[in-house]
């Protein structure tokens, strides 16, 4: 497990931008087993906030790709052991099919603090530009957003979306704000999701050994090209969930911004 | 053909007209009632609100500031500022819809 586990710097650019890209994740192999399944059971429920290792099927493709050491490190890095299983679903965008904006955040809104969901998205095709892989705002997730309201905006600086070799999976929180594209090609586009939930705090189940790399601040700091005068209060939401997880509650950056909260020698006193 | 009225929604971290547009989103009702084929725009059609209206959009809202307390000065949720432009433009046979 240990060297599979995300690094502090990893671990920073998942809080600063709520996502990270794996390519080379899944061989091809089993990849072209997952379409076969996908093809064949779409979507549904399992059973919903059970744990994940007795709720996920095993012996089938996508009960072994789950179970990758690799996908395990990273589950575990974010979510820490034993996580829920909460929802899964094979995403179709078939050949030619065209979309609109489609900006969404999942499930409903979610005011928990030190606390967030992951998603594992899988894609077992190659998936080039025209193919309309999914799209992310990075650094989204700290946005209370009603589901599809969100869809007013069409276009917003900053998007990202997956373009990439088959075998690449995403991970990202769950709120972050995201959607679907047109698929300019005669190929089906397909893309398996899958939500766990944490058991425990989210607390240094990732390898800290480089926890006090100054290039952390930075990567804290990073500016997606959307956040404009927001910058400030986003960096603070970024600051108070690194805290958490890396357990280190003083930890801030650059003007010390959390100060304006927290620096009250008035209280001291009393 | 009709003139009818398309509509532009320029999203923004502060309400200024000359703030810089973060967001876009075009309502062109004299295309259509809904977008079928979604093309991706990396920049916004304008820098701001200013450059729209040089280019013969007419602002029917901007933003006001907003008032922030203890309870909500760091909460974050939808972009907190838009300008809504509109242009009218002649009316055109909406294409069907593929999907």
């Amino acid at each position: 497990m240990k060297d599979n586990r995300l690094t502090a710097k990893e671990m920073a650019q998942f809080v600063a931008s709520g996502y990270l890209k794996f390519e080379d994740m899944v061989p091809e192999d089993l990849c072209n087993a997952c379409l076969e399944e996908m093809r064949q059971n779409s979507r549904g429920y399992l059973a919903v906030g059970t744990p994940f290792e007795d709720t996920w099927p095993k012996g089938t493709a996508l009960g072994d790709t789950f179970r990758l050491p690799q996908v395990q490190g990273l589950i575990h890095s974010l979510v820490g052991s034993d996580p829920l299983y909460d929802h899964h679903a094979a995403h179709l965008v078939k050949a030619r099919q065209m979309r609109g904006a489609d900006m969404h955040q999942d499930s409903v809104i979610d005011f928990r603090e030190n606390y967030f969901d992951i998603q594992l998205s899988l894609f077992p095709t190659d998936t080039p530009d025209e193919m309309g892989g999914t799209f992310l705002i990075p650094g989204s997730q700290y946005r209370n957003v009603r589901t599809s309201e969100i869809g007013i905006y069409h276009h917003m600086r900053g998007k990202i979306w997956a373009t990439c070799p088959a075998g690449t999976m995403y991970v990202w929180n769950t709120r972050v704000w995201h959607g679907a594209r047109s698929n300019h090609t005669d190929q089906d586009r397909y893309m398996y999701k899958l939500r766990l939930n944490p058991t425990q705090p989210q607390v240094r189940n990732f390898d800290t050994a480089d926890l006090d790399d100054p290039e952390i601040g930075q990567i804290l700091s990073t500016n997606h090209g959307w956040e404009g005068n927001e910058h400030r209060y986003e960096l603070m939401q970024r600051v108070k969930l690194w805290r958490f997880v890396s357990d280190q509650p003083d930890y801030d950056v650059g003007e010390r911004f959390m100060r304006r909260i927290e620096y009250q020698p008035s209280k001291s006193v009393a | 053909m009709p003139a009818v009225q398309d509509i532009l929604v320029l999203f923004q971290t502060t309400p200024a007209l000359d703030s810089n547009a973060v967001a876009w989103a075009h309502y062109n009702a004299s295309q259509g009632t809904g977008v079928h084929d979604f093309v991706e725009e990396s920049e916004p059609p304008y820098k701001n609100a200013m450059e729209a209206m040089r280019d013969g959009w007419q602002v029917i809202q901007m933003s006001e500031l907003k008032h922030r307390s203890n309870d909500d000065g760091y909460e974050l949720g939808p972009l907190p500022y838009q300008t809504v432009l509109a242009k009218f433009n002649e009316l055109q046979q909406e294409e069907e819809s593929s999907s």
